[in-house]
């Protein structure tokens, strides 16, 4: 039974104008969505793959420079239900020349006020984000609790400065930080990457946002801080029941932590669907790409016998030459002889293959 | 049996910070001992990987046995001879057999510099070569480490990650390098292509018989690529041995928790109990290093659940290195 | 809505074409009036060496004072004494070129030698070359050319030596941060590693390969600045000095007509000035922008 989707990501596609290849650099090329209240989505997939992209599309950040959007973000609370996509395609204009773009001509200071009217009041409230390096995105020239009790003057009933800051030291605590009434004067360089990543935890739940997007939140930590991290994730999860789009290139964590799974490549979408279906540790039905990335990670298995790890040949696709076929295509292993045409010329739809269970692969339809 | 190629004793670096001009005069000198006392030994053809937390030395050991650093004080013998304080000019003949990986991608490639002429230039370093010889071995370098002809002629910034990284390793080869320090050599690479390289890594050992010393932080490739793992701690080896017993059978505390962190054998263990234990224990991550006796007491969960034994904090008798068996060799007071 | 699903379109990868294909037309525009003023620089640089000119600049003919441009002979007209203004104008390119070169030597030689030690070396060489960079910085430039010019005597060689040595610090700390940047990128270490010689690692991979177009942008900014240092200089009575033409005493001896309307005494040489410094400094801008890629960054 699942409950209605918080966040409905549709035919997303964000493009950016690369000046020195005169062409479309394709990060997320039709990706489409869905989480549901208090559900946990992983997004999973390499770097190039279009995963922090689609964060930021979210968030309304993919503002000055040339990147374009089109599709339809839908976002929908018992308060609020809007697109966050609207209107923003009118301050942009293409340049054409014998059928070549040209140039992008966009209307930068427009767009972002009119992503700024669209977000407002979502931004920071409604969908709060965690980046991956907590030391980089806290303000080092101010306190750990000002930027969260700012936070929550900001976006909460809290207006009163005194009970911000004991709010602030309530989340504090919630994320195990230990002894917060010290901790919140504490600058950001007098903590450690896990500590700062707390912090950020703590400040991003701090006004009880509806969805928390968290982009790489173990990545660059230390092993032991990471899984310390992962638990507490965990943990908030269980307890709150924060409906998270947790986006990582470590599988260990997006197992870990999420309810649906959707792995991106090249910017698609290649499955979709259950955790338990897509990092299952069976290898048939499901994409080719999963189940080599699932292969690729050393395992008890290759450490005992001593084996060599399946590794994907060939490289990341390059998202400005896309194949009219499937984007994997060349470094599929899976291909028989049967549908290698269709592989070649055609790119497959994400379709169901199961129940609730997607995937974007020719092996599953005639 | 096969030789030692490298032999590390009692190797310590510390680093001096130091501000201004005059304040060599001063007192205000701060040392900081990267690396404290570390002693241990490489085969032929033999991989020891070097795991530990960002900041405990790892990096610097491997760049201080390089002589990238001058160590303070210890003793580094490279294939029998003694590189401790051997001048430059000496040093430079040995510096083709011993190379370094470097976690950044774009460290062993002059970005003005075209791939063939970067590898040209590594192999005339050491051996004077004529144009076709050169061409030869490149050609033969490109098959070792499965980089297309066609790359030679681009610059470092038409490459992937991967193929770098691969440019990185012909370069080390082509002048001859038989012990390879790689310093998180998978770190920046996507999952995909890290299995590439480590399967490159393993290939080229077993055909040119390679000496490694892995460092990495990612413990499930170390235990892969390994024989022998060395664990360390703020400057110091606290348990080393063959890298099965390591993952399997830890006896320092700090190892069990490192090895226990992998979130992935946790989630198997949370899917069955929600709260694990020790987890109240472990709690403290943010720690002074403490001024004597063992250094991880103030985080072991040892320490705490025999009741805080003065051993353990005893400024006289921090725990050694001491041998438990099979090459086991582990520091602490209460090994588990 | 748009949809952006059918661009696709034809894609024409510049990341391949030399360096000139891929730079903007504003750059283009700016290197290519600046190597323009460049080339007329040396071109009557040499005229001038070899006395090919119109008229004898020295020439005075008392018939014709202040004849306007245009007057048969006297394409930019004469002065107060019926010299040639054109001639003049070539020949007071003399009193800067030279000497323009001898500072910029000076500033790059220097300039190279202490931010290579302060880069690469580092350590007590970084602390000690910052410390005198910024003892040299401090002292106000003006001052010591006048000091310089008490001690010895009002020769423009002089004042370069001290124009060179004063840019010595702006060169050094360039040079010194982009080692330090490229220290970070690791390639040196990786370059130590393979055992290159330190001498191969700073000429060839430091210097020609990273530092060359850095060394050739300040070279074209310093030489408008030894222009502008060696005009106002001469302007002020320090410099060359009358009657050796040079465009700083053309313009002061020029400017006591200008109240009468005739202009082009000091007007010409002024131009001349603006034109070419102009032209300098555009042109380090320009190659800043197309080779170091300022702008696309």
């Amino acid at each position: 039974m699942k409950n209605a989707p918080l966040l409905k990501i549709e035919d997303l596609r964000t493009y950016f104008y690369s000046k020195s290849k005169q062409a479309f650099i394709r990060s997320v090329d039709g990706v489409s969505l869905e989480i549901a209240r208090g559900e946990t989505l992983g997004v999973v997939g390499e770097s190039g793959s279009g995963k922090s992209i689609t964060a930021l599309s979210v968030m309304g950040l993919v503002g000055g420079g040339p990147g374009v959007i089109s599709g339809k973000i839908g976002f929908k609370t018992e308060k609020t239900r809007k697109n966050l996509l609207q209107d923003l395609d009118d301050h942009v204009k293409l340049a054409w020349d014998n059928g070549k773009i040209m140039g992008v001509d966009k209307d930068v200071v427009g767009w972002e006020k009119n992503a700024g009217r669209v977000m407002s009041g979502v931004r920071g409230k409604e969908i709060a984000m965690i980046f991956q390096n907590p030391k980089a995105s806290l303000n080092p020239f101010t306190t750990v609790g000002s930027q969260i009790t700012e936070a929550i003057q900001l976006h909460t009933d809290i207006k009163d400065p005194l009970q911000a800051r004991e709010r602030a030291i309530h989340w504090l605590s919630r994320v195990k930080i230990d002894t917060p009434r010290l901790r919140i004067d504490n600058y950001p360089y007098g903590l450690s990457g896990g500590m700062c990543q707390r912090a950020m935890i703590a400040m991003a739940l701090a006004c009880e946002p509806s969805l928390l997007i968290a982009d790489e939140p173990t990545t660059g930590l230390d092993a032991t801080i990471q899984s310390k991290i992962t638990d507490l994730l965990a943990e908030l999860k269980s307890e709150l029941g924060v409906t998270t789009m947790l986006i990582s290139h470590d599988i260990s964590v997006i197992s870990r932590l999420s309810d649906s799974v959707a792995v991106m490549y090249g910017g698609t979408v290649v499955e979709y669907g259950p955790a338990r279906d897509i990092l299952a540790s069976t290898l048939e039905s499901k994409h080719p790409y999963t189940s080599a990335l699932l292969e690729s990670i050393p395992t008890e298995r290759h450490i005992k016998a001593k084996e060599h790890l399946r590794a994907i040949e060939g490289d990341v696709l390059d998202t400005v030459n896309i194949p009219a076929g499937c984007r994997f295509y060349a470094r599929c292993n899976r291909v028989t002889d049967t549908i290698r045409e269709k592989c070649e010329r055609h790119e497959p739809d994400l379709r169901e293959i199961s129940p609730g269970h997607r995937a974007r692969c020719w092996l599953y339809f005639d | 049996m096969p030789k030692t190629i490298l032999e590390v004793t009692d190797l310590k670096k510390h680093f001096k910070h130091r501000k201004g001009l005059f304040s060599s005069f001063s007192e205000q000198e701060r040392t900081i001992p990267a690396v404290d006392g570390v002693s241990f030994y490489l085969k032929e053809n033999e991989t020891v990987g070097l795991v530990g937390e960002s900041g405990c030395g790892k990096t610097t050991i491997g760049r201080t046995i390089l002589r990238l650093e001058n160590p303070t004080s210890g003793r580094i013998l490279f294939d029998g001879n003694d590189i401790t304080a051997m001048p430059a000019d000496q040093l430079r003949p040995l510096r083709g057999q011993m190379q370094m990986i470097f976690q950044d991608l774009d460290a062993a490639l002059n970005p003005k510099m075209r791939i063939r002429d970067i590898l040209k230039e590594a192999i005339t370093v050491h051996h004077q070569a004529s144009d076709e010889e050169v061409d030869r071995r490149i050609v033969e370098l490109l098959e070792q480490v499965n980089l297309k002809k066609s790359k030679l002629s681009n610059f470092p910034h038409e490459l992937s990650g991967g193929e770098k990284r691969r440019v990185g390793v012909a370069r080390v080869l082509s002048v001859g390098a038989r012990f390879i320090v790689a310093d998180e050599p998978t770190s920046a690479l996507d999952v995909s292509i890290q299995a590439q390289v480590v399967n490159l890594l393993r290939d080229l050992q077993q055909r040119l018989g390679l000496s490694y010393l892995f460092i990495s932080h990612d413990l499930r490739v170390v235990e892969l690529i390994s024989h022998k793992v060395a664990v360390m701690y703020l400057g110091k080896i606290v348990e080393m041995g063959l890298s099965e017993r390591i993952a399997h059978a830890p006896r320092h505390p700090y190892t069990h928790i490192l090895w226990s962190s992998l979130v992935e054998k946790q989630s198997k263990e949370a899917s069955r109990c929600t709260t694990r234990p020790h987890s109240g224990v472990w709690g403290v991550f943010d720690f002074e290093r403490p001024q004597g006796g063992c250094r991880f007491a103030p985080r072991c969960p040892v320490y705490e659940s025999k009741g805080k034994p003065v051993v353990c904090v005893d400024s006289a008798s921090e725990p050694r290195l001491r041998d438990i068996g099979n090459g086991h060799q582990v520091a602490c007071h209460f090994p588990l | 809505m748009k949809n952006y699903t059918q661009i696709s379109g034809e894609i024409g990868d510049l990341s391949g074409l030399p360096f000139w294909k891929k730079a903007d037309a504003v750059d283009i525009a700016y290197v290519s009036y600046g190597l323009l003023i460049v080339t007329l620089v040396v071109v009557s640089y040499i005229l001038g060496a070899f006395n090919l000119l119109p008229r004898d600049p020295q020439d005075i003919d008392l018939e014709l004072m202040m004849a306007p441009p245009g007057t048969v002979g006297h394409l930019l007209g004469t002065d107060y004494m019926g010299r040639d203004m054109l001639s003049r104008l070539i020949v007071g390119i003399q009193a800067y070129f030279l000497p323009g070169f001898l500072a910029i030597a000076i500033a790059l030689t220097f300039g190279t030698v202490l931010g290579v030690l302060a880069g690469y070396r580092g350590g007590r060489f970084e602390t000690a070359i910052t410390y005198f960079t910024n003892l040299v910085d401090s002292f106000p430039r003006l001052v010591l050319i006048l000091l310089v010019i008490a001690a010895f005597k009002p020769d423009i060689y002089y004042i370069m030596i001290v124009v060179g040595l004063t840019n010595v610090p702006v060169v050094a700390s360039l040079i010194k941060g982009k080692i330090q940047f490229l220290k970070q990128k690791n390639f040196i270490e990786a370059d130590m590693a393979l055992g290159l010689p330190t001498r191969t690692i700073i000429l060839k991979h430091i210097l020609w390969h990273n530092c060359r177009s850095l060394l050739i942008i300040q070279a074209t900014l310093g030489m408008g600045e030894a222009i502008l240092m060696e005009t106002s200089l001469s302007y002020l009575g320090f410099g060359v000095q009358e009657p050796t033409p040079s465009w700083g005493n053309m313009v002061q001896v020029g400017a006591n007509y200008f109240m009468q309307g005739k202009f082009w005494p000091s007007t010409a040489p002024a131009l001349a000035i603006l034109f070419t410094i102009l032209g300098f400094h555009l042109l380090g801008d320009g190659l800043n922008n197309i080779l170091e890629g300022k702008r696309n960054r």
